[in-house]
Parts: C-alpha cells; sequence; structure tokens
C-alpha cells in the first residue's frame, strides 16, 4: 500500500520545492536551477535511445543545432520563440534521422564512434560559418523568451518555463516507457535478434528512440540559446556530450528516475567547480566510482544501504525477493 | 595545386597516416579481442606525448631513450587499467565503454593542473629538410615513416610468430575455448591494454616534436582513429593499415587544398556515405 501513497507524495513534495526556488532564492538559484532542469532534459531524453542499447555519445550535438536554430530564427528573422524552439528541436529531429539512419544497422561500438565524430562535425560546422553563427566570436543578442507575444524578462518567468518543459517532457517519456513501445524499446536493448524473431520491427523502433532523443534535446538547446543568450560552438563538445552520458549511469539505468537523479545530483554538486577543470575531474571520478562500485547508480543506493544495515542486524538473511 | 605542392603533401599524408595507424591498430586490437572501444587512446597519445617533454627535453635525456621510456610507462599504465577497470567490470561491454569515457576525461582534465594552462613545445629532434623529387620535406616527418613501419612489422611478427600471439589469436577467435586450452585470459588481455597503449604512446611520441602539447591534443588523432578502423573494419588490421593511410593522404592532400576543418567534415560525410552500402567496412566481417 505504501507504494501507492508514497510516490504522489514525493513527486508533490519535489515539484512544490521547485517551484518554491524563485520565492525563497535569489536570481543565482534561479539560474542554478534552470539549468539543472535543462540537464534533466537532455538526460532524460537520452534514455530512450539508452533503453534500444545505443550508446549514444552525441547528444550535445543535436543540443546545438537546436539552441542556434532558435536563436537564429527569433534573432534574424523575429519568429516568436515557441515557433523557433519548435523548429529547433523539429531541426535537430531530422538531423537526427539522417544520421542515425545509416547508423542504424550499425553494432553498438559503431554506432558510437559515429555519434562521436558527429559531436566534432556539428562543432566544426558552427565554427567555421562565420556569416551565420559567428564561429567562434559567439553568437550574441538572442531575444528572450516570450510567450504569446509577452517576453518572460525576469529570471523567476524564465525559470517557471523550464520547469514547465520539464515536467511536460519528463510526462511525456514517462508515458512512451510504460507503454507498449517502452516495452518494444526495453525488449530491443534485451536482445535485438529475439525482439526481431518476434516480429519486432528493431530499426524503425530504434530510429524512433533515437528521434524522440534528438527532438527533446533540440527543445532543450533552443531553451538554453534563449535563457543564456550567448552561444559558443565548444560549449557543445565532446564534454558535455560524455555529460548527458554520465548523467544516466551515476543516476542509474535501471529506473526512469536515474537519469533525473543523475542530471540533478550532479549538476548541483560540480556548481561550485563550473568552468574549471576540477569540474570534469569531479565527474569523472564520480563516474568512475558509480561503474566500479554502484553499477546501478545512485537509485540502488537506498537499497543497498538497506541491504547493508539488515545483514547486520539479522542472523539468519535470506535474500528480499523485491531486489 | 602544383605538383610539387601535391607531392610534398602526399608524403606528408604518408607519415600523418604512419601516426593513425599505430593508433588504429591498439584500437583494433583491443576491439579484435574484448569488443571493447578504448576510448581513452587520446589521452594516451596525450600522456606519450607528455613524457618525451618530460625526458627529452626537460630531463636532457637522448630521444630514443624517452621514445622508449614512453613505450614502457604506458604500456604498464595499460596493464594496470585492465586489471582495475576492465577486469572487475567482468566484460560488460557498455560500463566498460563508459568507464573508458571517464578515464579519458579525467586523464584530459587533470592534465591542466599537473602540466600547466600553456601550450608546450618540444625542440625538434631531427632538425633540417630534405629534398625528395625536387620538394623540401622536413626530416622531423620523414623518420615518423621508418620508425612507425618497424613497429607495425614488429607487432606482426609478434602476433603471428610467438605464443603469446597466438594466444591473442585464440582469444580472438573464441575466448572460453582459448582459456579451456589453458591461455590466462586475464593477462594476455592485459597484454593486449598495454600493446595497444604503447603503440598510442610511440604516436604521440612521435608527434611531439612537431605540434604543440596541451592536455586535449589527443582527441583530434582519437577521432581520426575511429573514423579509420570504420572505415577499415573494426578488428581488422589490414583495414587499419590501409584505412589509416587513406585518411592520412586525405587530411594531408584535401587539408592544404581546402584546410584542415573541411578535410575533417569530408573524411565523416565519406564514411557516413560507406557506412549505407558497407555497414561493416571495407574490410570488416559481421559478428
Amino acid at each position: 500500500m505504501r507504494p501507492k501513497l508514497g510516490v504522489p507524495i514525493v513527486l508533490a513534495t519535489v515539484v512544490g520545492l521547485a517551484l518554491l526556488v524563485p520565492r525563497f532564492g535569489g536570481d543565482y538559484y534561479v539560474h542554478v536551477f534552470a539549468l539543472v532542469f535543462t540537464n534533466v532534459i537532455l538526460a532524460a531524453s537520452l534514455r530512450p535511445s539508452l533503453t534500444c542499447g545505443q550508446l549514444n555519445i552525441g547528444h550535445s550535438a543535436f543540443m546545438s543545432i537546436g539552441a542556434y536554430t532558435s536563436a537564429l530564427l527569433a534573432k534574424n528573422l523575429a519568429v516568436p520563440f515557441e515557433i523557433s524552439l519548435v523548429c529547433g528541436a523539429l531541426l535537430a529531429a531530422a538531423v537526427g534521422l539522417a544520421i542515425g539512419y545509416p547508423s542504424l544497422r550499425l553494432r553498438g561500438v559503431y554506432f558510437a564512434m559515429v555519434t562521436v565524430a558527429f559531436v566534432e562535425v556539428i562543432r566544426l560546422i558552427a565554427q567555421l560559418w562565420v556569416s551565420l553563427t559567428r564561429g567562434m566570436s559567439g553568437l550574441s543578442g538572442i531575444p528572450k523568451p516570450s510567450i504569446l507575444g509577452m517576453t518572460l524578462t525576469t529570471r523567476a518567468s524564465q525559470y517557471y518555463l523550464v520547469l514547465g518543459l520539464t515536467l511536460v517532457i519528463l510526462l511525456v517519456l514517462w508515458k512512451l516507457e510504460h507503454s507498449r513501445l517502452g516495452l518494444i524499446w526495453k525488449s530491443i536493448g534485451l536482445g535485438d535478434n529475439l525482439a526481431q524473431s518476434l516480429g519486432v520491427d528493431i530499426a524503425r523502433h530504434k530510429l524512433l528512440a533515437f528521434m524522440l532523443g534528438c527532438f527533446f534535446a533540440g527543445t532543450a538547446g533552443a531553451f538554453y540559446a534563449h535563457f543564456i543568450r550567448f552561444l559558443f560552438p565548444p560549449e557543445f563538445g565532446f564534454l558535455m556530450a560524455t555529460n548527458i552520458l554520465v548523467y544516466n549511469y551515476v543516476g542509474g539505468r535501471g529506473h526512469f528516475v536515474g537519469p533525473v537523479v543523475g542530471a540533478t545530483f550532479l549538476s548541483l554538486l560540480s556548481e561550485p567547480f563550473r568552468g574549471s577543470p576540477y569540474e570534469t575531474i569531479f565527474f569523472s571520478i564520480a563516474m568512475l566510482l558509480t561503474i566500479l562500485f554502484l553499477p546501478g547508480g545512485l537509485i540502488t543506493l537506498p537499497r543497498k544501504l538497506a541491504e547493508l544495515r539488515w545483514w547486520r542486524t539479522a542472523s539468519s538473511p535470506t535474500p528480499s525477493p523485491a531486489a | 595545386m602544383t605538383p610539387a605542392l601535391f607531392v610534398q603533401s602526399a608524403i606528408i599524408g604518408v607519415s600523418l597516416g604512419s601516426i593513425y595507424i599505430l593508433m588504429a591498430l591498439g584500437l583494433t586490437l583491443m576491439f579484435g579481442m574484448m569488443h571493447i572501444i578504448n576510448f581513452a587512446h587520446g589521452a594516451v597519445y596525450m600522456l606519450g606525448a607528455f613524457v618525451i617533454y618530460y625526458v627529452f627535453f626537460q630531463g636532457g635525456m637522448p630521444y630514443f631513450v624517452a621514445f622508449v621510456a614512453s613505450m614502457v610507462l604506458l604500456g604498464i599504465f595499460g596493464y594496470l587499467v585492465e586489471r582495475s577497470i576492465y577486469r572487475p567490470i567482468k566484460g560488460g561491454i557498455e560500463p566498460t565503454l563508459v568507464a573508458l569515457l571517464a578515464l579519458t576525461t579525467f586523464l584530459q582534465a587533470a592534465g591542466y593542473p599537473v602540466f600547466g594552462q600553456l601550450d608546450k613545445h618540444v625542440p625538434p629532434v631531427f632538425p633540417g629538410t630534405r629534398n625528395i623529387l625536387g620538394v623540401g620535406i622536413s626530416i622531423e616527418r620523414l623518420m615518423i615513416i621508418p620508425v612507425a613501419a618497424a613497429l607495425v612489422i614488429g607487432l606482426y611478427l609478434f602476433i603471428n610468430n610467438t605464443r603469446l600471439g597466438a594466444a591473442m589469436r585464440a582469444i580472438e577467435q573464441d575466448k572460453e575455448a582459448a582459456a579451456l586450452q589453458g591461455v590466462n585470459v586475464h593477462v594476455v588481455n592485459g597484454l593486449a591494454f598495454a600493446i595497444g597503449f604503447a603503440l598510442a604512446a610511440a604516436s604521440g611520441a612521435l608527434m611531439a616534436p612537431i605540434f604543440k602539447l596541451d592536455p586535449m591534443m589527443g582527441e583530434q588523432p582519437l577521432l581520426k582513429a575511429f573514423i579509420i578502423i570504420i572505415l577499415g573494419g573494426l578488428g581488422s588490421i589490414p583495414g587499419a593499415i590501409l584505412g589509416g593511410l587513406m585518411l592520412g593522404l586525405i587530411d594531408s592532400i584535401v587539408a592544404t587544398a581546402l584546410g584542415a576543418e573541411p578535410a575533417f567534415l569530408l573524411s565523416f560525410v565519406f564514411i557516413i556515405m560507406l557506412l549505407l552500402f558497407r555497414p561493416t567496412g571495407l574490410f570488416g566481417y559481421a559478428s
């Protein structure tokens, strides 16, 4: 009975706390948490692809496409924010299709290598196409986000926007994961030959998971562009792509909340080191320790601790059936 | 492009290709045996170059000694990585890849506080140029070709003519069967890690007097090596050699004509096209 009540209570508490951030925290915390939510979207949107057994190490490239598309449309053509955001996300998904289609027939490691190289391709294009993106000078003067013609000038209103976006995207991803489609993705990840033999069109479903991730990564990128209002090609490099993957593994692959926990935990914990090499050092150590000592990720930590205590107190331990 | 410029960039392309081949060989060897991609290969290349900086330039030792030291030290490091990362994960491919990714970012990021923020330079080991077919080529770049060729031939002889080499081939064919025949799979995998790391260190050590040194210097060669093994087919040694030469030539000739970045973009477009028609690369085989 407890979990049935427990889940909504935890959910309501988290959302409630998130709603209260602008009221009690200053602009600094609003800024930090808005970026945490961007990372949550990125991490969670990688999950369907990972569930299908595709090691995508190129997610930041699609974020970059969404960011540049939306920023340029809004800045140069005065396209309203809602439309430029959707265009950014759609273009990211379309590019995802173009890259995903030839790569999907590949075994896992080939796919990982293609996505790594693709991050570099997108970075180079953003860097070299100076007349469009201003290259290494960086793209500035991006308009603030607006809704129905009203510009969101305060940090707090932009924070509520990204909170809303995050909740909607998480809901969509959660619904998908618990639908028939989610089961199909899971079956592909567990054994694609077996899934195929049962009549699953694995290529199409893998491509769908990949494109869906690209779409939401593009959405996160578009918000980021109008929130930070400055885009610089190397920001969306290999390091960012690795971080998105790291959020998933440190949080835990076994449950939907894994990437959410991982992105929140690591983004907040690394905040004091931001911009210095120590941020990456910290990230990579967290990553290695998790892989080696907590293979299920942070979400398995409570159970591990509970098991530990249980082992100490009980004289004749029997494995819990829930495990 | 004048004929002289073409000849010059073709020779530089072969020299560049030799470096790529050394990088790709280690990757393809480790993939063949363990089905993993060593994402840390670029960081090892970087460390190999820094060993040259400290032992040869700062320490004043002969270049040859520094070169051997670079290969030996990173070979030992490779063995330790097998023991402390690959072995505890017990063959899980995806966790291993992510752990190696973490190791890469750790080594790169730790490079800044350890080696300093400024780019490092190693003075030329073989100064001067040599006239070949009417064009001047720096001897530094020329020397790479015989050294790399010697290492490739050495590796080939080792794999084909020694007991340990036979053990490596056995693991590549069937790990369980090799273990049943008495091959110590852990030790031989460790050896493959050591050889792969030593070859990456050798390419870094050869490039140290030519390029500037910084903690991120390994990223480009790693991406090139990825493209090469996709091109040549994972696990294929001839594929890695042919792919390395092709990419070296593309990189040098196209880069001379159009610039380095378009050369990279072009090679990427090339592999995407190739993958559409031959998903396992030129020499690869379906698993």
